[in-house]
């Protein structure tokens, strides 16, 4: 998800400045991003640029702007939600590399490495079920389904680590 | 003090045709009270693991002791009398029969265990009404939903004030919600010591109620992780939503 459509879709409900963004974004985020104000400015910078958002009558207190979308921000924005995603799939943990790794070596303790892997995905599960629960608990469904979605790819992880253990042991 | 289920260097080899070690040398401790989930794929020595601890089977090699009562040396005589009282079991496809009103079917255990007809009425009244199930006492269960079939075969299982819990697959043939319900009910009696042994292919069934999960594949236990059970836990230390920030 990119930074500069997830603000202009924030914009084309309702007029905000810098900081009241930082704030809604995490809100619906539920906290799963930090968002940096620095970056929400420069956003907003280019967003305007691009003639996508327009301010909003005077500056506030302490100099704060309110931003809108314009016409031309929110067909943007009907356009990239229409669009589907194709990007490639995001394999960014270390026990990748590790594996990799370890597996260049002989005596490459590689079904130690899973089983310790294991514990830590186990927990996530836990912690990610816990969250979905809290999340629906207090009324934000679409939030619990973002928590519902790590809770799957946590479940694929652990497949993973079967099929790994499976194929070292073939191996042995 | 020593924990209530302990196996120690437990192996059960089947050698019908084939040579089949379905349990390697497994030792493994569960203090009392505690919320066990033994997970592995089919195969694993799940099932043999819990045979063993029931008293339904004997290991090949090794020990098993269960609230201080060693089964490997137990007589036939002595381990029925440890499964009619200080087991109780709760199976997926719970196992009540069908010509036995919900009442008869949670006696049973009790007259077999020749526990007095009027306090095992008194026990089973209270157990039934306890899983909000007092309602059907005198119907049968091919009239109740798969849902309340398992609370009358959970109160069948606590009617002898077991030591222990033996739950296998518990929610298998339940729906989602029942199956949650079903699993409420047995965290509940673990947050009031009953300790449980939870055996189960799904990883979120054992990470949601075990607070220990012991992972099993080819006969042996390859993981045993002690779950923390509230992290203070960020949501953004468990998913990431992340891209190019601008």
């Amino acid at each position: 998800m990119s930074l500069r459509f997830g603000i202009l879709g924030l914009l084309a409900d309702q007029p905000l400045h810098g900081y009241q963004i930082k704030q809604v974004f995490a809100e619906m985020l539920g906290g799963t991003w930090d968002l940096n104000i620095g970056s929400v400015y420069q956003v907003l910078q280019r967003l305007e640029r691009d003639g996508l958002v327009e301010p909003v009558g005077e500056r506030g207190a302490r100099g704060r702007q309110s931003y809108r979308a314009t016409r031309a921000g929110v067909s943007a924005l009907a356009e990239w939600l229409e669009e589907s995603e194709s990007e490639p799939q995001l394999l960014r943990e270390e026990v990748y590399i590790k594996l990799l790794l370890l597996a260049r070596h002989a005596d490459g303790k590689v079904d130690q490495l899973l089983d310790r892997q294991r514990g830590v995905y186990l927990q996530r599960l836990r912690d990610l079920a816990d969250q979905e629960r809290v999340a629906r608990e207090r009324g934000r469904e679409e939030l619990a389904l973002l928590f519902k979605g790590g809770q799957l790819h946590t479940e694929a992880d652990l497949k993973w680590l079967d099929v790994c253990a499976e194929e070292i042991r073939r191996r042995k | 003090m020593a924990g209530l289920v302990e196996l120690r260097e437990v192996s059960r080899v089947y050698d019908g045709g084939a040579h089949t070690v379905a349990l390697d040398a497994v030792t493994l401790e569960i203090e009392r009270g505690e919320f066990t989930a033994v997970m592995g794929p089919s195969g694993s020595g799940k099932s043999t693991l819990l045979n063993l601890v029931a008293g339904l089977d004997r290991p090949t090699s090794g020990r098993v002791i269960v609230d201080g009562q060693e089964l490997t040396r137990a007589s036939e005589t002595e381990l029925a009398r440890y499964r009619r009282s200080r087991v109780g079991f709760v199976f997926q496809f719970f196992n009540l029969l069908s010509n036995l009103t919900v009442l008869e079917n949670v006696l049973v255990p009790a007259e077999l265990a020749g526990v007095k007809p009027a306090e095992a009425k008194q026990r089973a009244l209270a157990l039934l009404s306890e899983l909000e199930i007092e309602g059907h006492v005198k119907a049968f269960p091919a009239n109740l939903s798969g849902g309340q079939r398992q609370r009358v075969a959970i109160a069948r299982a606590l009617v002898n004030r077991p030591a222990l819990v033996l739950a296998d697959e518990p929610t298998g043939a339940l729906d989602s919600h029942a199956g949650d319900q079903v699993m409420e009910m047995l965290d509940e009696l673990n947050s009031r010591g009953q300790t449980i042994l939870l055996v189960t292919h799904d990883p979120k069934l054992a990470t949601r109620h075990g607070r220990r999960v012991v992972t099993l594949r080819d006969g042996r236990v390859v993981d045993d992780t002690h779950l923390a059970a509230k992290r203070a836990t960020r949501p953004a230390d468990l998913i990431k939503l992340r891209a190019e920030e601008a």
